[in-house]
């Protein structure tokens, strides 16, 4: 916890969801916990804002959610890709490189 | 509904349940990991708390979610619903426009209704205002119609001050207005200088007339003129105040005019100006009892004080009444009367009346004809809306497939049942709005039959109106169909097909059928009542030769001539008509016939014994060869001549001589001849009976063509001749006479007004227009409905005759002809037909009652027409089942068993 955290940008935060659920169904918490220790605890999410991101994607049809029980026994909600999602996971990353290729050579250009 | 609101309530508890839960769980774990940590219990809730941000906040947010993704539902449905629809125009179009002429059809006869019945006058606080009325035997005079007072009577009651912020009295009539070239006849109202203060109108411009205006008879020669009649007539101009006008050919002084809102305490008589009480002289010339107690012709209005109810007033009035009444009687002058009428007229009391709408007559002659045409299109509503279901449960059951096939592949019954709303929801709109589109167009026509005084706009409130009904109709017709929808039985639906899975809805839409068959017979049993009082009517006619007769109105006496000079314009007038090439004959009277108006009072008989009429005996002033002009036929004695004129020098007063109706004689005088007995006018012991009847004429129609009355004609040049009715029969059209007449009447006096020309046959028209509204609007409404349900009923017969297709060609491969094969299809149609009438007439009976007062010549239950309706629905019916029928029948056995 020593490096300063910074917020995470606008409109990523959906394609991160997808991304960690895409390695196999998660329950918020879990989510919450994955995107901090994946990204050595450097991204900082609000908590409870990762709710209306679930559900709005859960809206859009590109998660799934069921009940199951937990590693702890308890019952939890348990969201999983669809494959629309799956699609979309992949037009998010294509975009994604895109973006940050172009960025990184406008950074490097005059070196 | 319930059912539906439950279903969608318990889903919503179950997605709140859910996403607590799945918070809960959040902040459990994290408290737990933190505890782990080292942290307190308390310290670790508190901490897992502020990490997760506001647990309401949160919750909000993923309600918002949810909201967003039910609006998106909605406008997908939407879209939909509208693809949909566009894709099959027949059915749109016929839902769309059933509703259109049920919605269109009410809005505008509500607006009518509301404008006629409903609406209180424009002026503060009207819900205070009263109507005081006579309840007994006031031993008076009356000129006018209805709830009558005299004006000494409304002073008195000014004085009431414990009761009434103030007492104002008013009387309707007309009077010749000049304010530019020709007089012309105005409707004007004669008030009381506290008319405009108690009603609380305020002037547009200048003032209006005040109790300064209302203290000596002759002194005040202003008026007040109507918003309208300043606008149209003199084009608004604004140094109208102080301009000097001719009333009745007399200066009066222009002094304000009232707000455009304003149009008197009586609908349908909206006033061009208004005239205080003292300058009566002026305003009626033919008559002046302006101080008179016992001369009855002003309506007199009260605003009782705050908080206190008209019954209080009414009690509290009756001591105050008695004992006006009792020093009334011993005033001198007070009218010899018999012990009986004495004891009547002391024991009357006095009404009020909550008059918060004003009074009116085009109100009480209008009330029931227009409840007869709301319920009329309230029925034509309920057909149109049994119309829509059962187009829309046919489509749900040509849609079965479609959409167990998307239940099948996951579509929620919820999603369904949203969309199929939807679908009903834009049908009723489109028809709502289309409908409230072509309201005004129908208004124009109900208002061509009525008064021009109503306006065809339609009013907010009435949109209202239409609108909730639209919207009731739209859920209504599309939670039927979506009710069957979640009962679709998703397994055997798909294997069987669309075939069986509406069964149910079959018999709810034979159901349906059963009542739009009800609905139109009863329209068109009401069409055909109407229909035939109109035939009636028009073939009893008045009882004289309309055809080559016009009349029109003459008034010397209003404008400009003393009484005897206005008589002898009169005289000149008659001459040269007489010279008038084409005009054969030429009478005065001093009325005009079939406006609804006429004069009555009841009369003493001398003949062996004194009797007195126990009915009102209508009684018209008429010139010598008035019967021959129109052609009324004299059954007995002669008619008048120059003789029977009372002799104007001697101290003579009233008639010498008098004709009777054969229904006069026939009620007073039996079999025998009543020529050479003696008649006088009134029921008072002292009543002298002096007036010889020398003829007996056929009755006709005087007030209009209904009449069934007792008549008296006495001669017209006895008194009161400075203005009258002239009769005139043509050789030919009466229509082209009217130019020559003209001229004819110029020439004796270019300014003199001609008012009213009309042929008679116009005038005998326009004495039905209630009866001919009533005859073509039942009829609209009949035809209207005979074609929804022949609609509905093919569309019934042709999906019952589909579903049995299979049913029929077995049959037929087994021998059966086509004409039983028919018939197994016509059967059910027959049913249904029968069931619909059987419905229908005790209803018809139920509500004869209602239509009994506007029909004649015909019962509200009559056989004859109740045979033909009955005769016309079900030859028009079985049509509509025959063409299904009998494809049904042409279909080869081999087609029809390979139709799965």
């Amino acid at each position: 916890m020593s490096t300063p955290r910074f917020p995470i940008p606008q409109g990523t935060l959906d394609m991160l969801i997808l991304q960690i659920v895409s390695l196999e169904p998660a329950h918020g918490y879990g989510i919450a916990q994955r995107l901090q220790q994946i990204s050595r605890e450097a991204v900082q999410v609000n908590q409870g804002s990762l709710y209306p991101a679930l559900h709005r994607l859960e809206q859009k049809g590109w998660l799934k959610s069921a009940w199951r029980q937990s590693e702890t026994g308890r019952e939890a909600k348990f969201y999983s890709l669809t494959r629309a999602g799956g699609k979309q996971l992949a037009i998010e990353k294509e975009s994604w490189n895109r973006l940050t290729t172009a960025v990184r050579l406008i950074f490097n250009e005059g070196k | 509904m319930r059912r539906l609101l439950n279903l969608l309530r318990s889903k919503r508890g179950r997605m709140e349940q859910d996403l607590d839960r799945e918070l809960r769980y959040h902040l459990d774990r994290r408290a737990e990991d933190l505890m782990k940590s080292g942290l307190s219990e308390t310290e670790a809730r508190r901490q897992a708390a502020v990490e997760f941000g506001g647990v309401a906040q949160v919750q909000e947010e993923v309600r918002d979610t949810w909201i967003w993704r039910w609006l998106d539902d909605r406008s997908r449905d939407i879209r939909y619903a509208f693809r949909t629809l566009l894709r099959s125009p027949g059915f749109t179009a016929t839902a769309v426009l059933s509703l259109a002429l049920g919605i269109g059809a009410n809005a505008a006869i509500f607006s009518l209704l509301d404008q006629v019945l409903l609406r209180v006058l424009p002026v503060k606080e009207p819900e205070r205002l009263v109507l005081l009325d006579w309840k007994g035997n006031p031993v008076s005079v009356n000129w006018g119609s209805g709830n009558l007072l005299s004006y000494p009577l409304c002073r008195d009651l000014q004085e009431l001050d414990q009761f009434f912020d103030g007492v104002f009295c008013r009387h309707p009539t007309s009077a010749y207005l000049l304010t530019g070239q020709q007089p012309e006849p105005v409707s004007i109202e004669i008030v009381s200088g506290s008319y405009f203060r108690v009603l609380g109108v305020r002037p547009e411009l200048g003032r209006l007339i005040d109790d300064s205006d209302d203290l000596r008879p002759e002194a005040h020669p202003v008026v007040v003129l109507s918003y309208n009649y300043w606008k149209n007539r003199l084009g608004g101009a604004p140094d109208v105040v102080g301009r000097k006008v001719l009333v009745n050919n007399r200066p009066m002084t222009v002094i304000g005019i009232a707000p455009a809102i304003f149009r008197g305490v009586d609908l349908g008589q909206g006033p061009a100006l208004w005239i205080p009480a003292m300058m009566k002289r002026q305003a009626t010339p033919e008559f002046n009892e302006l101080f008179n107690r016992r001369a009855f012709w002003m309506h007199v209005f009260g605003r009782l004080k705050p908080g206190i109810s008209a019954e209080r007033v009414k009690a509290g009035l009756q001591p105050w009444f008695k004992s006006m009444l009792e020093a009334d009687a011993q005033r001198e002058g007070f009218p010899r009367v018999s012990e009986e009428q004495r004891r009547r007229y002391l024991a009357s009391t006095i009404d009020v009346i909550p008059a918060a709408r004003g009074r009116s007559d085009l109100r009480s002659r209008l009330e029931e004809p227009l409840f007869v045409l709301m319920t009329g299109t309230v029925l034509l509503l309920l057909l149109a809306c049994v119309n829509v279901a059962s187009l829309f449960l046919a489509r749900a059951a040509a849609r079965n497939l479609e959409l167990t096939t998307r239940l099948a592949l996951g579509a929620s019954r919820g999603r369904i049942t949203w969309q199929l709303l939807a679908d009903s929801m834009l049908i009723a709109l489109g028809g709502g709005l289309l409908g409230f589109l072509a309201a005004p167009a129908v208004s124009q026509v109900l208002l061509s039959f009525l008064s021009d005084d109503l306006s065809a706009r339609i009013d907010q409130r009435v949109f209202v109106f239409t609108f909730l009904v639209t919207v009731a109709v739209g859920a209504l017709c599309g939670l039927v169909p979506a009710f069957q929808v979640s009962r679709i039985a998703l397994i055997s639906s798909l294997k069987e097909r669309a075939r069986i899975a509406a069964s149910g809805g079959v018999r709810l839409r034979k159901a349906l059928v059963v009542g739009q068959v009800a609905f139109t017979l009863i329209l068109l049993i009401g069409a055909g009542l109407f229909v035939r009082t109109l035939e009636r009517l028009q073939t009893k006619g008045p009882g004289f030769a309309s055809g080559s007769l016009l009349m029109f109105r003459a008034d010397p006496v209003s404008n400009g001539y003393s009484d005897s000079n206005a008589t002898q314009v009169m005289r000149e007038l008659l001459a040269k008509l007489k010279d008038v090439p084409g005009v054969e004959r030429v009478a005065v009277a001093n009325s005009h016939l079939l406006t609804g108006g006429t004069s009555s009072s009841s009369m003493t008989i001398q003949s062996d014994k004194r009797i007195v009429t126990d009915r009102a005996v209508h009684y018209m002033r008429v010139s010598p060869g008035f019967f021959s002009t129109l052609g009324a036929q004299l059954v007995a004695g002669r008619d008048f001549e120059e003789r029977d004129l009372r002799d104007r020098n001697s101290k003579e007063t009233g008639s010498r001589s008098i004709i009777v109706s054969e229904s006069f004689a026939r009620r007073y005088f039996g079999g025998s001849s009543p020529i050479g007995h003696r008649l006088g006018f009134g029921n008072r012991p002292g009543t002298a009976a002096n007036i010889e009847i020398v003829g007996v004429v056929r009755g006709f129609s005087r007030r209009n063509l209904r009449d069934e009355i007792e008549q008296a004609f006495v001669p017209f040049w006895d008194r009161d001749s400075g203005d009258g009715t002239f009769y005139v029969k043509v050789l030919g059209k009466p229509e082209a006479a009217f130019a020559s007449i003209r001229a004819a009447v110029a020439q004796v006096d270019p300014v003199l007004p001609i008012v009213n020309m009309v042929t008679l046959d116009d005038q005998i028209d326009q004495s039905l227009t209630t009866e001919r509204m009533l005859a073509t609007l039942s009829s609209g409404f009949g035809a209207i409905a005979l074609l929804l349900s022949v609609v509905g009923l093919y569309g019934v017969m042709s999906f019952v005759v589909t579903r049995r297709t299979q049913e029929i060609g077995i049959r037929m491969a087994l021998g059966a002809t086509r004409s039983t094969a028919m018939w197994l299809v016509v059967r059910d149609a027959v049913v249904m037909i029968g069931a619909g009438t059987a419905t229908a007439l005790p209803c018809v009976w139920a509500l004869g009652r209602l239509v009994e007062a506007q029909l004649f010549g015909v019962r509200a239950v009559d056989g004859l027409t109740i045979a033909a309706a009955s005769s016309l629905l079900a030859l028009v019916a079985l049509g509509a089942a025959m063409l299904p029928a009998w494809r049904a029948a042409s279909v080869s056995p081999t087609e029809a068993l390979r139709f799965e």
